[in-house]
């Protein structure tokens, strides 16, 4: 019977070229959005990283009028002390913009073992940057007091960065960089993966240097770990505090939390556009798919009835009908994982091949479903022909 | 071979109520060729539905083979029809974009046949038509004889002990429509295909064993 519906099928190339173009349309649309979808989901379901409940950020302006670093640290380290002596304050730290969840990125790339490596984010940050942010190291240590004076300039790398850099191999004491040793970079430590583009990002690669007395200067971003009582009265009393101690700063106090809240809620907007604008697609693409076969079964009632009259029965028509649709709808698949295949092949937009692979095969699944869904009904209605009825007609 | 008894079958609309056919008692022997004839809506097609299996009467008792067929189920009616029917229509019915052999296979498709006996009894049916050389042909490139030719051998390939014919030389000139008669009476008398055909040509009829006529449902002759 398949080679029959092959011969049929291939016979009425030409009228069947329409509804496949339509298939193949339609499954591309679909391969892109549910290889968003995907990507999306796989991020979602890694762990966040970081603890952000409690965690307050405080924006300020860098620049507070002072020029002598002795005296900037100075500045800094009594602010950092009049805020750790509030009770609701637990842990306080330093930080260069790129904060979690803050639409900031600094990035920069390097040369290790003969590989290029770009899109490595940088973090400046403290020793209790670690602690505020509850990060799990996955080997080594983070940063203490005496990564102060080293040989090496000691980093501390995350685990995709690890993995692309070293593969299986510990990380910690490896030294990388070039020109002279200080320039040089040494892991002393691998801390998990931090989402910190939120939930529906993917970690990326990040690498931490530690601040020095210098960093002062250009750092303006705080952040605070505090007691789960910490209120708005207190949010008041750090306000008063700190626009008391830093006259010339704009100050604007956020929680982590809502930050968090706020930056998925731009991931999930183009998700939710597109899913929308597809779902209009697919209702189209229904539609149509559902039209075509009614209007082929009108035209085919003479063919069905005879079908009926030499020894089909009403359900081995329908069951026909319907093989017909997901037999062209695997032409229309195959020309359409070949375009979609190329993704993966070529590294386009440098996600992994798994996402485009589940991805592809959600969407066959998904188009060969709304085929079968269309195909049926007109196909049920095609075995209710009476065949004296079909062959009196024609 | 067939045997129908007081059949009635009539048509309900909301509002009409039509006879179609009014109290028909008939009997097919096994390798009889029966001619029905009567004026346009007598009824003569609905009969042969009938007999076909095609439609059901609405009133009386169709035997086949001394077998019932009252309460035969949708797959036992398909089964009877392909194994012991063949069907040739004044239309064809021929499935344009399906190459002659194709269509004269068509039956066979719903039987286990492999595709190479498939391939053996249509070329073999199509012989005994005289096609063999048109079998890579689509039926729209066939004249009209041609094309009931292939409507025979596809009516004869699954080797039905009965054909049943609705006006099969009803679209086809005088020389064409003796050709096609011929086909049917050879197959009666050298196979002993029973054979019934509905009719508006008398000639034809008349080269039938027997006619029966209707008028307004009922049998009249």
């Amino acid at each position: 019977m398949y080679r029959h519906l092959f011969k049929l099928i291939w016979n009425k190339r030409k009228q069947n070229s329409l509804l496949m173009s339509e298939i193949l349309v339609s499954f591309l649309v679909i391969f892109a959005v549910f290889t968003l979808l995907v990507y999306n989901y796989q991020n979602y379901r890694k762990p966040m990283g970081v603890d952000y409940e409690n965690v307050w950020v405080i924006n300020y302006d860098g620049d507070i009028g002072i020029k002598d670093n002795d005296s900037i640290n100075i500045f800094y380290e009594t602010l950092r002390r009049n805020i750790k002596s509030m009770p609701e304050v637990k842990e306080v730290v330093f930080s260069s913009n790129n904060i979690p969840f803050a639409p900031v990125t600094m990035q920069n790339g390097f040369d290790y073992n003969n590989k290029h490596i770009s899109h490595v984010n940088s973090y400046t940050v403290e020793d209790s940057y670690k602690d505020v942010l509850n990060l799990k190291m996955a080997e080594g240590r983070w940063f203490n007091k005496t990564d102060a004076v080293t040989r090496y300039q000691p980093v501390i790398i995350n685990r995709s960065l690890k993995e692309v850099m070293f593969g299986r191999e510990g990380a910690v004491g490896k030294v990388y960089g070039e020109g002279a040793d200080h320039n040089k970079k040494q892991v002393i430590g691998v801390v998990e993966d931090i989402k910190f583009k939120g939930d529906y990002a993917e970690a990326g690669y990040a690498h931490f240097v530690r601040a020095d007395t210098a960093s002062f200067r250009w750092l303006s971003r705080m952040m605070i770990k505090v007691t789960s009582g910490a209120d708005a009265t207190f949010e008041g009393r750090l306000y008063k505090l700190l626009a008391g101690q830093m006259k010339n700063s704009n100050i604007e106090i956020e929680h982590l939390a809502n930050k968090r809240k706020n930056i998925n809620y731009f991931a999930l907007v183009p998700m939710i556009v597109l899913s929308i604008v597809s779902c209009f697609l697919i209702i189209n693409v229904a539609l149509g798919l559902f039209g075509v076969l009614w209007y082929n079964i009108s035209r085919r009632r003479g063919e069905i009835g005879l079908r009926r009259a030499i020894g089909a029965t009403g359900k081995s028509v329908s069951s026909q009908l319907v093989m017909e649709a997901m037999i062209l709808t695997t032409f229309s698949l195959i020309i359409g994982t070949f375009f979609a295949i190329q993704f993966p092949l070529l590294n386009v937009f440098n996600l992994s091949a798994g996402i485009y692979l589940t991805a592809l095969g959600l969407s066959v699944l998904f188009i060969y479903l709304l085929v079968m869904v269309c195909a049926f009904y007109p196909g049920k209605q095609a075995a209710a022909i009476y065949p004296a009825v079909a062959l009196h007609e024609e | 071979m067939i045997r129908l008894q007081n059949i009635e079958k009539v048509y309900r609309t909301d509002t009409i109520e039509t006879l179609a056919l009014n109290s028909i008692s008939l009997d097919v022997e096994k390798g009889e060729f029966l001619s029905i004839m009567g004026p346009s809506g007598c009824g003569k097609s609905t009969l042969l539905n009938i007999m076909g299996l095609l439609d059901a009467p609405s009133k009386g008792d169709v035997r086949i083979d001394d077998q019932t067929t009252q309460h035969l189920s949708d797959k036992q009616l398909a089964n009877f029809r392909n194994q012991k029917l063949g069907f040739i229509f004044q239309s064809y019915h021929l499935i344009n974009d399906l190459q002659v052999l194709d269509n004269v296979e068509l039956p066979l498709l719903y039987r286990n046949t492999t595709a190479k006996q498939r391939k053996l009894l249509a070329s073999e049916a199509l012989a005994k038509v005289g096609l063999t050389n048109r079998i890579k042909h689509f039926p729209t490139q066939l004249s009209g004889g041609q094309r009931q030719r292939v409507a025979i051998a596809r009516a004869i390939v699954g080797r039905p002990e009965i054909i049943l014919a609705d006006e099969p030389t009803g679209n086809l000139d005088s020389a064409m429509g003796n050709e096609i008669m011929e086909i049917l009476m050879q197959l009666n008398k050298e196979d002993g295909t029973t054979i019934v055909m509905v009719t508006h040509d008398e000639n034809m009829a008349n080269k039938t064993h027997r006619l029966v006529r209707l008028f307004d449902g009922a049998q009249v002759q």
